[in-house]
């Protein structure tokens, strides 16, 4: 029988081999540590009833960081703008096939940007639904995107990564490629019931990771999945879902405060102003970062 | 109807289920804060290990004879406490567990309305919401019961829930009743499929699913029966303690040597070796260690106090690791 434990110990092993250890430098680890004594102040009080483990994040992260630093290449364009002490929900567009920007701009915002913040992004139904993946989502802070499940999390004073956009984000054909799909407006109720400003950012280096050949609509439906990307990578074989190593800019735009005349139930009109206001001071970062994106063979010499 | 009852003022309790460990130690709890009370316990099946108070008597009684009916005009019960819903533990048929689940249920209920019983408490299960991938955090009261959309063997959870209210509603003039939808209930006294689970040392843990859960101690739901039969008012009543543990740390400190499985592994030895002994859940009753189904107590709160909980999820498990020791 495998144990979860066992798991962890040949990972552990793996990256000892690999000598994936020698990768960190030592001022990110104490960087890390020291901003999850932070973040960790505020899930001492309570259990979480989403299933995060702090731990295990922690854990995660330091996993994930020479990927996030050696192979992706995160760079966050001014981070300045996420210096503010009260919760935030951060609205970015959705990139990639699979939402490893999620991921990035996770790990961006425990270890780059002040004051440290693990947001709890907002996932699909149906990744809940998957075995390990929906778990080890929920353990890493993910929450099902649920209204009642956001409004609990900002009350209490947590931050959360919101793609309004969607599955649509994430399943586009690459004449689409940084155009950015239609918003919904409830992320933009749930920020005026819970009175939290908005932090705009736009994620720039992620539709490369999987080039899209083909998206099967009719197979996803009769599947009941949400998308079904096909990539040319697929040809690589199982190797086909190790992620072209795409530079990646996480660009931080100004924080959006929340309209005190609005009531969070106001008719369409008046909220579809401020969500098409979001949507395009993002389009326009989006438009200012692909002028100012590193190559992308470049990146890899580097 | 009133909805404060006093207790010092009533003579007679029915309590249903009686073979229970939930009916033995509300009805000893009862007993011991109110001793002026008479207490009848009946129960379908053979009561073994009676309460040692002589104002509680227990018999084994159908609820559907003749002599039911008689046992409430002789008596004249000021409140009755239905805890004696056939959990999924129990082998029995499911065509019968409905059958005694739902029509019992709606025969209990009609002789309360018949008989004037100032008080019915019925004991329902947060079964009824559904264990579902988009289930919501702390499920409200007023979520709809989503149980049986993928097992019909759930259906009778879900009917007697709706028996229960339905009657509620309908006859809030003339009784007082409540409906408690516990979380699981634990201790060394229950017998249901979730105990059972959690003590069994050789039934499989979920390897790849990992949903929060919410655990009631046997004490505490004794005590927030009595709570509601003082001072609750007529309703619909989720019962879970404050505080949540994740599925696989409740079993590791219950029976660390549980072997990890992957879930479609553990459906498929349900299936194989059925419900009875070596496997200590039915196979329908598996979403409900794959997908969270917490509920939220704001509600009972709101009537029995911030305070009514004495043990979070975690003490509960700790107490029946104890117990089980």
């Amino acid at each position: 029988m495998i144990k979860p434990n066992s798991i962890n110990n040949i990972l552990s092993k793996i990256s000892q081999k690999l000598a994936i250890d020698k990768l960190f430098s030592v001022t990110d680890m104490a960087k890390v540590e020291s901003n999850f004594q932070i973040i960790s102040e505020k899930y001492k009080a309570h259990s979480d009833p989403f299933g995060l483990d702090i731990i295990k994040t922690k854990e995660k992260i330091n996993l994930l960081l020479p990927l996030y630093r050696n192979y992706f290449k995160v760079r966050i364009i001014n981070p300045e703008n996420a210096q503010y002490d009260r919760p935030l929900m951060v609205i970015s567009n959705h990139t990639g096939q699979i939402p490893i920007d999620a991921m990035l701009i996770t790990i961006a915002f425990v270890t780059d940007i002040n004051p440290p913040r693990l947001l709890r992004s907002m996932v699909e139904r149906f990744l809940n639904t998957l075995p390990f993946f929906g778990t080890w989502a929920a353990e890493s802070g993910a929450v099902l995107g649920d209204r009642s499940n956001c409004q609990w999390l900002l009350q209490r004073g947590e931050s959360i990564l919101v793609f309004p956009e969607g599955v649509r984000g994430i399943s586009k054909s690459t004449s689409q490629y940084y155009q950015m799909q239609r918003f919904t407006s409830g992320f933009f109720r749930l920020a005026l019931y819970a009175g939290v400003d908005i932090l705009p950012i736009s994620v720039i280096g992620a539709e490369e990771f999987y080039p899209l050949v083909y998206h099967p609509w009719t197979i996803a439906r009769a599947l009941n999945l949400p998308a079904l990307p096909l990539s040319a990578s697929l040809l690589l074989g199982p190797l086909g879902i190790i992620p072209l190593p795409s530079p990646i800019d996480i660009r931080i735009g100004k924080i959006y405060s929340i309209p005190k005349n609005i009531e969070a139930d106001a008719p369409d009109e008046f909220v579809d102003f401020h969500v098409n206001e979001i949507q395009k001071q993002i389009q326009e970062m989006i438009d200012i970062g692909l002028r100012e994106r590193r190559d992308f063979f470049g990146a890899i010499k580097k | 109807m009133s909805t404060i009852i006093d207790l010092l003022k009533c003579r007679n309790i029915l309590v249903i289920g009686m073979a229970g460990g939930l009916a033995r130690i509300t009805s000893t709890f009862l007993i011991k804060k109110y001793p002026h009370l008479k207490i009848i316990g009946i129960d379908e099946r053979e009561v073994r290990e009676k309460p040692s108070y002589s104002n509680i008597s227990c018999q084994k009684i159908k609820y559907t004879r003749s002599n039911f009916e008689k046992l409430f005009r002789s008596c004249h019960f000021d409140i009755v406490l239905h805890l004696g819903r056939i959990g999924h533990a129990q082998s029995m048929r499911s065509k019968k567990r409905l059958d005694i689940n739902v029509v019992e249920t709606a025969r209990i209920l009609e002789l309360c309305l018949k008989f004037k019983v100032k008080k019915a408490i019925i004991l329902s299960t947060y079964h009824v919401y559904g264990a579902l991938p988009d289930n919501q955090a702390f499920i409200t009261e007023d979520l709809p019961l989503r149980a049986s959309i993928k097992y019909p063997e759930l259906r009778d959870v879900v009917e007697m829930d709706q028996v229960a209210t339905n009657n509620m509603w309908k006859h809030q003039q003339d009784l007082t009743s409540i409906v408690l939808r516990p979380c699981s209930i634990i201790g060394p006294q229950i017998k249901n499929a979730m105990t059972s689970y959690l003590l069994s040392k050789y039934t499989p843990t979920p390897l790849d699913y990992n949903p929060i859960f919410q655990f009631i101690h046997e004490f505490d739901i004794g005590s927030i029966i009595i709570g509601c039969i003082e001072r609750a008012p007529i309703g619909i009543y989720n019962v879970a303690p404050d505080g949540v543990i994740s599925f696989r740390d409740a079993k590791k400190i219950i029976s660390p040597t549980s072997p990890h499985i992957p879930i479609f592994l553990a459906e498929q030895l349900a299936k194989l070796v059925g419900s009875k002994n070596y496997f200590k859940l039915p196979r329908y009753l598996i979403d409900y260690v794959k997908f969270p189904c917490l509920i939220s107590n704001a509600e009972l709160k709101k009537h029995l106090g911030q305070d009514c909980f004495r043990y979070t999820s975690q003490e509960a498990i700790d107490l029946l690791r104890l117990s089980a020791e």
